[in-house]
């Protein structure tokens, strides 16, 4: 007992006697510089790839989600408008008609088959089996519809009311929730990625400080002005951290400017479903006949929104002249049907050069729009992870350069007391 | 290290090799949902609880089939006494009538051609033709059963032909021509269905339109089914294909419309309400009905009434007397 007892009291005496001696100090010394350089670099890479998972999260998943969501919405909107104006333009509908429907069907569902695969939101769970179970319920109201059309009997409308129901009451809010939760993805994304790059320049700054001081207790220790393996070191430091910097300054310049061009997206997008349901709202009142009080009353709310919203947005301008044209048109088109003659009516809604033409147009420059919008963010996101393309590899080479050469410089100095 | 210390070292490895082996981690994979199917219903479809307002039936304070008395013959088309309401509407160029789209053979839109034709809509057409000589001069304005009287007294409409029973309540608040045609409610049902009649509907679900008298009386049956209310009349054809009612009830015209557009329903029971269908004026306008009423003992006498029901709804019986009030 008493014998180990001594013996752990010379093992403490002889650290501490070792640690106050200068060969100790700068055993230590080098020991500190590698753990810090070591340990800067790794929370330098996990910040780096922080910023780069969410600028791939965004490029990868976010926004083909959001504008999948976006095109699910559009095409059950239009799908919904589309058999409206069939059944309104009497007799069997005309192939143009039954194709863009059956067009819509195709995109809505394949849209939702690449929602639906790549989301990893819980709460989507309830509107993607909402679409899911539903949209095959409501091709089955349209086709029965369309079979009683073609035999005469009246009770297809009611059955296409039915189906316009559920895609009103059922499909088009889990859509419009499917869209709003991935748009709100996108811009948290963007803001994750869009981050000042603080933590990095902080960690560096303070390696740099730490290397700077280490080198001023040589200078003291040892009367020499510069240590070569200290100077690399600190060469490798200031060369990591202004990549890091540069790389991440450019990611924020790019994300901030994308986080308009995702503003810009959603304005069009949503401008978009205003068109549709208005369009959707002009058809259903005069198939109302007379009765379509509430569709005009929606008709008005919908395209006060998409004039709000196309005001708002300067590339749209173009969109607001057709607009100006739509609203002459559907204006007429009241005139006409007010006036009792619903003939007239049906011509200027369904006609050429009529209120379908002008929808038609104005829903041309909203795709266009979009589509520009769209190309504007996937080329910021583009460049943005260009440019963290090579940063993770470079801090951690760099930092074993720092390492390596900080121990080498101080090995130098350690040899001179042996 | 001691031979205890490897004991206990080797005891505690076994322990954590066994502690790891045990350990579940359930999936986090969710459910696959879907067990039930949810199924689509027409909009503004409800199951009543309570009947809705009061029993027309019940109601026998009047001679609800009783109108105003013609005051002489027809003017000529186009000349119509000056300061009357004919007068007004010939001014206007139209007349507005509040007809129905989803009744087959009385008021329905032709999927075929877009238009609006059937029994009511015709005898609407005679009366525009009374007026200006001309059957085209109307503006139809589709009502659901629940927005005919609303209509009426916010003068939207000049006059509805629209399958509406005469009753005593109805009185109160518009006025109606003569009988034009003289229904009788029964029940129809799935040509597989043994339901004999309204009574054997007990607890069963039944469909009528809201603000119809026909709803009422599936309300009041002694037989307590239960009433379940659409806007339009199609929508109950819907709701008995998709099999979520037991039966429709109304009047017999507008069943035989049902049974005309699928074959695998039957109409059961006996008729067991009368509904006489006046056309409906805004209360104040009894010159118009004078002269709608004048209008429809030409069209009784003449045979155009016979004619009509011979296109819509088969071999005419007699028409219906007309009775006034004076």
């Amino acid at each position: 007992m008493l014998v180990e007892d001594l013996r752990n009291r010379g093992a403490v005496r002889r650290v501490t006697g070792l640690a106050r001696s200068t060969p100790g100090r700068l055993t230590a010394l080098a020991l500190g510089l590698i753990a810090a350089t070591l340990l800067v670099g790794a929370l330098t890479v996990a910040s780096v790839r922080d910023r780069s998972d969410a600028v791939v999260a965004v490029a990868d998943r976010g926004e083909p989600l959001a504008h999948a969501a976006q095109e699910v919405y559009r095409a059950m909107a239009d799908a919904d408008a589309t058999a409206a104006s069939a059944f309104l333009s009497g007799g069997v509908e005309s192939p143009g008609l039954r194709q863009r429907y059956e067009a819509d069907v195709a995109r809505a569902a394949a849209a939702l088959s690449t929602a639906s695969e790549v989301t990893r939101s819980p709460e989507l769970v309830g509107p993607l089996a909402t679409l899911s179970g539903q949209l095959p319920v409501y091709t089955g109201l349209v086709e029965t519809a369309r079979t009683h059309n073609r035999q005469g009997n009246p009770v297809g409308a009611a059955y296409l009311r039915e189906a316009s129901n559920l895609m009103r009451s059922a499909l088009l809010p889990a859509a419009h929730d499917l869209y709003r939760v991935q748009t709100a993805n996108v811009v948290r994304d963007l803001a994750d990625a869009g981050s000042p790059p603080w933590p990095e320049g902080l960690l560096g700054a303070g390696l740099l400080a730490a290397l700077v001081l280490a080198q001023r207790y040589l200078t003291r220790r040892t009367n020499r002005v510069f240590n070569v393996g200290l100077l690399a070191a600190t060469a490798a430091v200031v060369v990591s951290l202004l990549w890091v910097l540069v790389a991440s300054l450019v990611v924020v310049a790019h994300t901030s400017s994308g986080e308009d061009d995702a503003v810009l997206a959603d304005v069009v997008a949503q401008a978009r479903i205003a068109a549709l349901k208005a369009r959707g709202d002009e058809m259903l009142t005069l198939v109302a006949r007379g009765n379509g009080g509430i569709y005009e009353s929606a008709y008005k709310e919908a395209s006060a929104e998409l004039r709000g919203l196309v005001g708002s947005a300067p590339p749209l301008a173009r969109a607001g002249v057709e607009l100006d044209r739509w609203r002459d048109a559907h204006t007429a088109v009241r005139e006409a049907d007010d006036r009792g003659d619903f003939t007239q009516a049906v011509e200027r809604a369904l006609g050429a050069g009529a209120a379908a033409a002008a929808f038609d147009a104005v829903d041309a420059n909203l795709t266009d729009a979009l589509a520009q919008a769209r190309s504007g963010l996937a080329d910021r996101i583009a460049r943005a992870r260009g440019a963290l393309t090579g940063a993770v590899p470079v801090v951690v080479l760099l930092a074993l350069v720092a390492a390596v050469a900080s121990t080498a410089g101080l090995w130098q100095r350690l040899k001179e007391y042996r | 290290m001691t031979a205890r210390g490897v004991r206990w070292a080797v005891t505690a490895a076994v322990l954590a090799v066994v502690a790891a082996g045990c350990g579940a981690v359930p999936s986090a994979a969710p459910e696959i949902g879907g067990r039930s199917a949810v199924v689509p219903a027409p909009a503004g479809v409800v199951e009543l609880t309570a009947p809705p307002s009061t029993a027309p039936g019940a109601d026998a304070s009047c001679d609800a089939t009783a109108s105003f008395r013609p005051d002489g013959p027809l003017p000529e088309p186009g000349r119509m006494p000056a300061g009357t309401t004919m007068a007004r509407i010939r001014d206007k160029g139209r007349l507005v009538v509040g007809v129905d789209q989803n009744t087959y053979l009385m008021g329905f839109r032709n999927p075929f051609s877009g238009e609006l034709e059937g029994f009511d809509v015709d005898m609407a057409r005679e009366v525009a033709r009374a007026i200006f000589g001309d059957p085209t001069r109307v503006q139809f304005k589709v009502l659901t059963s629940e927005e005919r009287m609303p209509a009426l007294e916010q003068g939207q409409v000049d006059v509805v032909v629209r399958t509406m029973t005469m009753n005593c309540e109805r009185w109160q608040r518009v006025s109606f021509s003569t009988v034009y045609y003289q229904a009788g409610q029964r029940v129809l049902v799935p040509s597989s269905s043994d339901v004999t009649g309204i009574d054997a509907l007990a607890g069963r679900k039944v469909c009528a339109t809201k603000g119809s008298s026909s709803l009422a009386n599936v309300a009041n049956a002694p037989g307590k089914p239960i009433p379940v209310a659409v806007p339009n009349w199609t929508d109950c054809l819907v709701l008995l294909q998709q099999g979520q009612v037991d039966a429709i009830s109304t009047d017999n015209t507008i069943l035989a419309g049902f049974a005309a557009q699928d074959p695998y329903t039957k109409v059961v029971g006996a008729v067991f309400t009368a509904e006489p269908y006046g056309m409906a004026f805004p209360k104040q306008d009894q010159d118009f009905v004078r002269f709608a009423n004048a209008l429809l003992e030409r069209l009784r006498a003449d045979g155009t009434w016979a004619a009509l029901h011979r296109r819509w709804l088969g071999d005419p019986p007699p028409p219906p007397v007309a009775t006034y009030r004076d």
